[in-house]
Order: structure tokens, then C-alpha cells, then sequence
């Protein structure tokens, strides 16, 4: 056997072993694949998308009436009232809690916002309202929020008991919203 | 989309045959040659845009098949023992006398090559592919690729010509 021959029967060997898996499944296995390199595009431009939305929101509040004028927004947070009373805020940041506090006093809501550990003051200027259903009707966290910036949430000042405020204690490790007896030394009221 | 079904249709009846025999070559396993060898026409359905426009897209196949079991073998090596040579042919020769009409000899012969040669051989031979572009693929010179090729087919030469003379003269 020469060269060619030898050449000739290894390529004839090529055909001899069939692929059996069906067109359609390697077809329906590339949909699996394509899709999945669509999501992080998608991710992204969704991302885009409530960015342009957000700034614009943020830019010209018209349609959202707010008790503040156009252009107010701060880097690290934002925050916005709607016609209904509720209060929206978004956190990006976790900075200049005491303008975020007299924000929110501002607008209505008996706040005390700390970001950071509790300050370990006694007596304790903050008394806590307790738990309980109420919580949530007071306050909405849309998502889950890990401690991690960007946190939303909606207040309600029109559930608040008379008397009671909120306060908000985030850190690197918890994101803390309860009830408390409002007071000066704790709401401002 | 359906011109590009069609397209890829026709591809993949024409080449998965040769493609699956390359990688079976290159990986000594038929059930993970053909599960590598779906994968990467699975990709390249998904690709269909870039890969129908490469130059050799079966190249493209044997090529991701090839990293996508780099990848699996990566993934499970510490499972995984590397297979003796002399088992594997033997294992082939098993294998695929059963149901297919492909030569047991040559079959073990193949298998017996190292690796890499077993790699150009698929390339050179199954996907007909130039010595520049065999390059390209393993990413290994012109001249490396025509080496490893010399010495496969003198092991091959050696390996299956007094068989064959045996058979003639019986």
C-alpha cells in the first residue's frame, strides 16, 4: 500500500460513523444559546432605558408634581412627592443622612434617617412604635434590598398614626426601616 | 430567519458527518464527540450571522467542539482520568464495529497517534483543510502542522500496511 492508498482508505473512514442528532434540536439548542447572550444586551439596555427615564424624571418633574422646584437632586439620593402624598426615595448613596432627614421632614414624613451603626446614645432618642402590618402600609420596598445602593422606597405619611414616625437605619450589612414614637430628639416632632 | 434555517439545514447535513469524525478522532469518545459536535453546530446556529461568512466553518465547529471539551475536561478533571492509548483503541475497535461500517484497524490505528497528531490528521485529512488554516485552528505553525502530519501517516504506514499486505496475500 502507497501513500495515496493508505491516505485514501483513512479519509473513507469519514462517512462511516453518522451524527444522529436531529437538525431540529441542534436548532432549538442555538434558540437556548442565543437567547441567553441576549439577556446581559437586554439587561443593559433596560438599564439605559430607567437611567434616561430616571434623569429625566429627576430633571422635570411635571408630570410628578413635587413640594420642590425642578432641578433638585442630589447625587447620592432623591426625593420625590407625588400628587397623592406619597414619598419616593431612592438611595444611591449612602451620604448626608441629616439633608435626606430634613427632606423627608419637609415633606411630611417624621423622619430619622442614620447611615452607618446606630450611635450608641442613652437614653435612646428613638423609641420604637413596635411591628406589625402597619410597618407595611407605612412603607414599600419594591424589591428585596440587599444593603447594597441603589435602595427604593415608598413612604405613606397618610398611614402614620398620629404621633409616629419613621426612621431608617442602613449600613454596610442591613437595611433597617421601623416605627417610631415621633419626638424631637428623634422625628424633629 | 427561515432562509437562515434553510442555510444552516443544508450546512449541518452536509458536514456533520465529517465534523463529528474529526472531533471523534480528536477526543477518542463517540457519545462525547457527538454531544461536543451538537453543541458547536448548536452554536453556530446561534452565531449563524458570523459563522456562515468564516472561511471554513466546519473549521469554526471542530474548533469550538474542541474548546468546549477543553472546557469539560477542565471543568471535571479532577474526576476524569486521562485514558491509556492502548485502552482507548482497543475501545474502539469495540465500540464502533457494531454499528457502523467503519474499519476497526484503521479505527485503533488512529487512536494509537498522540493527540496532537490525531488533531492534524482530522484537520488535514477529514476536513480537507490547507496547512495554513490547520494552523490557524490549532494554533500552531505551518510547519509544526506539516511535521505532526508527516510522522502520523509513517505511524499509520507502519501501523496498518503489513495488516493489509497480510490480507492480500491470504
Amino acid at each position: 500500500m502507497n501513500d495515496n492508498e493508505l491516505l485514501t482508505a483513512v479519509r473513507e473512514q469519514r462517512n462511516k460513523v453518522p451524527m444522529t442528532t436531529p437538525v431540529e434540536q441542534v436548532i432549538s439548542r442555538g434558540r437556548v444559546l442565543r437567547a441567553r447572550r441576549r439577556i446581559p444586551g437586554l439587561a443593559g439596555a433596560l438599564a439605559i432605558a430607567a437611567a434616561a427615564v430616571f434623569a429625566v424624571t429627576a430633571l422635570l418633574p411635571s408630570s410628578h408634581s413635587t413640594s420642590h422646584p425642578p432641578g433638585i437632586q442630589l447625587a447620592a439620593w432623591t426625593v420625590v412627592k407625588h400628587a397623592d402624598g406619597t414619598v419616593h426615595v431612592t438611595i444611591r448613596e449612602l451620604r448626608d443622612p441629616a439633608g435626606l432627614q430634613r427632606r423627608l421632614r419637609a415633606d411630611g414624613v417624621p423622619a430619622s434617617v442614620i447611615f452607618g451603626n446606630t450611635p450608641n446614645v442613652q437614653p435612646n432618642l428613638c423609641q420604637s412604635y413596635g411591628y406589625g402590618e402597619l410597618l407595611g402600609k407605612v412603607v414599600e420596598l419594591p424589591t428585596l434590598p440587599g444593603p447594597q445602593p441603589p435602595i427604593a422606597m415608598t413612604i405613606h405619611p397618610s398611614a402614620l398614626p398620629s404621633g409616629v414616625g419613621v426612621q431608617i437605619i442602613i449600613n454596610q450589612s442591613k437595611i433597617g426601616v421601623h416605627l417610631v414614637i415621633a419626638s424631637q430628639g428623634c422625628t424633629g416632632a | 430567519m427561515g432562509n437562515q434555517r434553510l442555510d444552516f439545514a443544508e450546512f449541518y447535513r452536509e458536514c456533520k458527518d465529517e465534523c463529528l469524525f474529526a472531533v471523534l478522532v480528536s477526543v477518542s469518545d463517540r457519545d462525547a464527540a457527538q454531544e461536543l459536535v451538537a453543541e458547536a453546530f448548536s452554536r453556530a446556529w446561534a452565531s449563524w450571522r458570523t459563522v456562515s461568512r468564516h472561511p471554513a466553518p466546519r473549521a469554526w465547529v471542530v474548533r469550538t467542539a474542541l474548546n468546549a471539551n477543553i472546557s469539560r475536561w477542565r471543568r471535571h478533571r479532577r474526576e476524569v482520568s486521562v485514558p491509556d492509548p492502548g485502552f482507548v483503541a482497543d475501545l474502539a475497535v469495540a465500540d464502533w464495529g457494531a454499528d457502523s461500517s467503519v474499519d476497526p484497524q484503521i479505527m485503533a490505528a488512529l487512536m494509537r497517534l498522540p493527540a496532537r497528531q490525531r488533531q492534524v490528521v482530522a484537520l488535514r485529512l477529514f476536513l480537507d483543510l490547507d496547512t495554513d488554516r490547520t494552523g490557524d485552528v490549532l494554533g500552531i505553525a505551518p510547519g509544526t502542522v506539516q511535521a505532526h502530519l508527516g510522522r502520523a501517516i509513517a505511524a499509520l504506514r507502519e501501523d496498518l500496511t503489513p495488516e493489509r499486505q497480510q490480507e492480500s496475500q491470504s
